[in-house]
């Protein structure tokens, strides 16, 4: 009862720091460090610190030693001027998202953050180095600018739900150059990435379910039986492509394969079985491995319905339209590709 | 097409691999910081060498070796059994070495040892950094062992490789770059030793708030008992004893009997204080202040009580005792370089009446010991009967008989030790001589003492203090006559006359010469240019002792009140706080000054302006871009001729890349002109609002 109270307090606290760091670092991308968003603390080891500089000056008093006392206050300063080291290892940095790649639940999404230290100046410029950077749930990465001047990090964190994901406030924290301190910042980058239903894996159904009236054409391409062979065009598979010609010197080709009764595939919401979310993974899955074996197909989600087609741009609409179904995304019907930029 | 092979098609993942990295292995302590910290232990622990068991040093050094074969990844870690076999060995080790329990040695060689096993066993970053923190410790502890400036510039390069593997600690574990963290850590040192400075000054010295084990260090020094062979083993000692600054010229060294010690008693061929004496009654002594000196010492750490002083002695500074035997006494026993002001009466007669017990404590002597000795004195009273006569007559019989002064004396039996160094030997150190006319006067019922301290001393040209170092100790004899007081003989003078006048060097022979070490203090000082340069480290020293070693409470006051005028809280306030941020400000201009923009080319500067100001409309230029392209650009969207365009373009790239051509400064004014154009018609042209 108390461990609950306790939570939602903590709770109450934690949601009024997030307000309070929405306004104090407005979200931003890029965004700038400064000693407007950066926070700088002792780490524990830093405490630690403080008291073997408490020991050493009671050293001092109890033995008379100058030297001892010297040692002590030699320390402190360097504790002191460590802050200074230490927020200007953040100070300057210029943090900008630059993709978020689409993942599937359950799937570590893939963040790409840019770090640029201030252009060097005359003379040579510090290196930056020790710098960590995660999401608060996720592993911080290490950003190292010690001899570039910019950095790509990628940051990495478990996707849950289908739809588009909000990773929050990233971290970015340094405890260089001795650990004792701790400099870090939250900052919004905007980030946000699509992340398509877990795919469930079934039979790929031998033929389409939908209008039987499709299922006789004939599918001049792209099955078993070879027909003919014609010069490359751009889009045709690179499996069919005829290498063997190429090597010896010729245009690049490519074996024509005929398949008749090939049917389009539907993927349709209405005839897969289970949950919205089990049917929609099924899809998923079924989405998957008509695009590995190159497969037309089509996608009726409802009222939202994909033509049949085949291809990289035509996978990724149909895994966002799987990913973004019945959810109050407002970009759902944009239909622009999930690069999530 | 048949649905075979499927099952194995896995799902198109993005590329995961780095995000899992370092879940899987254990934390690694970066090598870079491992291999500071062995440095660091090695140069942590070397300096013990002179303060600890060798055997101590030995075991710390093997564990750092050990730890190199596993940096190496030659050696395993060790097994838990040998580590709790290692740590209780070398805790057996350390109580049974002769360290008292309790002591600061035994704690010294316990946190030397706890030092170099974590070492061995550490394995993740909490363990680095215990290391770390006791590393930090045993480089303070080792002041309470020796305060030299020497040892407190090495501390200091110690420092800086600890700090150095601190800072490995939290730099990616794959980067391995020992030097740039060196400097790094050199710089940190560096850029705190200001502050530093502001708060050694004015951080209150308190007084100790517990007593605490002192070392009991075997310091070559005088001793509280003292066999006569004691004094020649320092006289191959050129270790530093004490500084003396006189107000005004120093006195010749021959009148400089710096008294520390009185031995009282006399058994089995030992000298040695006797029961305390007791504080004296109080400066009851005629005191002509116009022959007084005052003179200030700055004495090494002796570990015991006793403070070396002329005679007559008033101490000047608070808390020193005036013993009953007219020595000083230190509050409690000197561990660190200890200063103090005394003023020296020479001509004062103390004490002349003697007290009853003291006459009894003077003439004690052990009733069967060294008969012959006591017939020979006995003898000549008869023939002499006259105190000072008989002392006269002594010295003669010194003088003329084939006595011998040397630093190698035969070794003496414990009994009957000075017959058989009067009668048979003939040969000894200034103790020799000392003891037995001290002996002869107590047989004769003469009050006598033996006095111990140091003779003579440099004036160090440079900074004009004397030095006296431990081959400057020396003994004589006090014998005590109504009305006069104490007296001072010298019997050493009798047979060696150049070790007063001139001091030990003197009166070498020169085989004892020859068993002096080479590169010793003693046979270096000869040459000149050597002396020369060692004066001046000697003077260097001197300066360091007064004002860091010897920086306590008093001069701390003396200190502030010259630099404040007024010691009250306000301007102390005032003055840290002052301090504090003209230390914090250098830092701050040192690691901020470089990040301002360098001053560019008045073009580049006048290009980047309006690169921003088109940003602000909407045209910012692309990282990638050319500066010829983004002018293209801009300057087509205003639609702008081709052929005006390229000679802007021209323009630009002319004074970008060839500043200084001729009729560049014209050329600028142009291009300005041009530019101001082209961004008002962007601005509020009829093509402008939609940036491509």
């Amino acid at each position: 009862m108390a461990a609950a109270l306790g939570e939602r307090v903590f709770a109450l606290l934690g949601s009024r720091f997030w307000r309070w760091l929405d306004r104090r670092i407005p979200p931003s991308s890029p965004i700038v460090l400064s000693q407007r968003n950066v926070f700088i603390f002792p780490t524990p080891t830093g405490f630690a610190f403080g008291g073997l500089i408490g020991l050493l000056i009671l050293g001092g008093i109890n033995y008379q030693s100058s030297l001892v006392y010297a040692v002590a206050f030699l320390l402190g300063s360097m504790f002191l001027v460590t802050i200074l080291y230490t927020f200007r290892n953040l100070s300057g940095l210029r943090l900008e998202l630059v993709g978020a790649r689409p993942g599937f639940v359950g799937e570590d999404l893939e963040f790409t953050v840019r770090v640029t230290r201030p252009a060097a100046g005359s003379g040579r410029a510090r290196g930056r180095e020790g710098i960590q950077l995660g999401w608060p749930r996720g592993i911080m990465q290490w950003a190292e600018l010690y001899e570039r001047e910019a950095a790509t990090v990628r940051v990495y964190l478990a996707a849950s739900r289908r739809g588009f994901f909000h990773p929050g406030r990233l971290l970015i924290e340094t405890y260089y150059p001795l650990g004792l301190l701790r400099a870090w910042t939250w900052v919004d980058l905007g980030a946000r990435a699509l992340v398509y239903p877990r795919p469930l894996f079934d039979e790929l159904p031998q033929t389409s379910s939908g209008r039987r009236d499709e299922g006789e054409l004939i599918d001049p391409q792209g099955s078993e039986d070879f027909s003919d062979i014609r010069a490359y065009r751009a889009g045709d598979p690179v499996r069919h492509i005829l290498w063997r010609s190429f090597a010896r010197g010729g245009e690049l080709a490519v074996k024509r394969y005929a398949s008749y009764l090939e049917p389009r595939l539907w993927l349709d919401l209405e005839a897969t079985r289970g949950s919205l979310e089990e049917r929609l993974s099924r899809l998923t899955g079924l989405a998957l491995q008509a695009a590995r074996l190159d497969r037309e197909f089509g996608l009726r989600l409802g009222a939202l319905t994909v033509p049949p087609a085949r291809g990289e741009a035509h996978l990724e609409r149909v895994l966002r339209a799987l990913a973004l179904h019945g959810l109050p995304d407002a970009d759902a019907s944009t239909g622009e590709a999930g690069r999530g930029r | 097409m048949g649905a075979e092979g499927i099952a194995a098609v896995a799902p198109h993942a993005p590329a995961r691999d780095g995000a899992r990295r370092g879940r899987g292995i254990a934390y690694q302590i970066p090598r870079n910081s491992l291999a500071l910290l062995m440095v660091a232990q090695v140069a942590v622990v070397l300096p013990f060498l002179l303060h600890l068991a060798p055997w101590l040093i030995a075991v710390c050094l093997f564990c750092c070796c050990w730890r190199y074969g596993v940096y190496q990844g030659r050696w395993d870690y060790p097994s838990r059994l040998l580590k709790a076999l290692v740590v209780v060995a070398a805790v057996a080790g350390v109580a049974l070495s002769n360290v008292p329990g309790f002591s600061l040695e035994a704690a010294a060689s316990l946190l030397n040892l706890a030092f170099a096993l974590k070492l061995i066993e550490m394995k993740n970053r909490r363990d680095a950094y215990v290391v770390i923190f006791l590393g930090y410790f045993l480089i303070a502890t080792l002041f309470l062992f020796d305060q030299s400036m020497l040892q407190a510039g090495y501390q200091l390069f110690a420092i800086v490789v600890v700090t150095a593997a601190m800072v490995g600690m939290n730099q990616l574990a794959t980067r391995v770059r020992p030097f740039s963290n060196l400097r790094l850590a050199g710089a940190l040192i560096l850029q705190a030793l200001p502050l530093t400075v502001v708060v050694f000054l004015f951080f209150p010295r308190l007084a100790p708030l517990w007593s605490v084990p002192l070392p009991n260090a075997s310091v070559t020094g005088l001793r509280e008992e003292m066999t006569p062979g004691d004094v020649a083993e320092l006289g191959r000692s050129d270790a530093l004893a004490f500084r003396a600054v006189f107000t005004g010229a120093p006195p010749a060294p021959r009148e400089l009997y710096w008294r520390a010690l009185v031995y009282s008693r006399f058994d089995s061929g030992t000298w040695s204080v006797g029961p305390d004496p007791g504080a004296a009654a109080g400066p009851d002594f005629d005191r002509d202040e116009t022959t007084a000196r005052s003179y200030e010492v700055l004495l090494e750490p002796t570990f015991a009580r006793w403070l070396v002083a002329l005679e007559t002695p008033l101490p000047e500074s608070p808390g020193i005792v005036l013993t009953r035997d007219w020595r000083l006494q230190a509050p409690d026993p000197v561990l660190a370089v200890y200063r103090y002001r005394a003023r020296a009466y020479s001509g004062a007669v103390p004490e002349p009446d003697l007290v009853r017990p003291m006459r009894a404590r003077e003439t004690a002597l052990p009733a069967e010991d060294n008969p012959r000795i006591r017939a020979f004195a006995v003898a000549l009273r008869e023939a002499t009967p006259d105190t000072r006569a008989f002392v006269d007559a002594l010295l003669t019989h010194i003088r003329s008989e084939p006595y011998f002064y040397t630093l190698n004396p035969p070794v003496l039996p414990r009994e009957h030790s000075i017959d058989r160094f009067w009668f048979e030997t003939r040969r000894g150190f200034c103790t020799h001589y000392a003891g037995a006319v001290v002996f002869m006067l107590r047989a004769v019922g003469v009050p006598a003492r033996l006095v111990g301290g140091y003779q003579g001393g440099e004036v160090n040209p440079i900074t004009g203090h004397v030095v006296v170092r431990q081959y400057d100790a020396h003994a004589w004899v006090e014998y005590w006559q109504p009305g006069a007081g104490w007296i001072r003989v010298d019997p050493t003078g009798a047979v060696a006359p150049a070790r007063i006048e001139q001091g030990l060097r003197a009166a070498l022979s020169a085989e004892d010469r020859a068993s002096l070490p080479v590169l010793g203090g003693v046979r270096l000082r000869e040459s000149g240019m050597v002396r020369g340069l060692l004066d001046w480290v000697d003077s260097l020293d001197h300066r360091w002792n007064l004002w860091v070693v010897g920086y306590d409470g008093q001069l701390q006051a003396d200190v502030l009140k010259r630099l404040l005028g007024e010691v009250t809280p306000l301007r102390i306030g005032i003055a840290v706080a002052t301090g504090g941020a003209l230390s914090g400000a250098v830092v701050a201009l040192i690691l901020f000054w470089r990040r301002r923009p360098p001053s560019r080319h008045p073009v580049e500067r006048m290009f980047a302006g309006f690169c921003a100001r088109m940003a602000r409309l909407g045209w910012a230029r692309r990282p990638d871009e050319p500066p010829g392209s983004y002018l293209d650009r801009v300057a087509a969207a205003a639609g702008q001729s081709a052929d005006a365009r390229a000679r802007t373009i021209a323009r630009l790239n002319g004074l970008l890349y060839n500043p200084a051509a001729p009729g560049g400064r014209a050329e600028l004014r142009q291009l300005r002109g041009e530019l101001r154009r082209l961004q008002f018609r962007l601005a509020f042209g009829p093509s402008s609002g939609v940036p491509g």
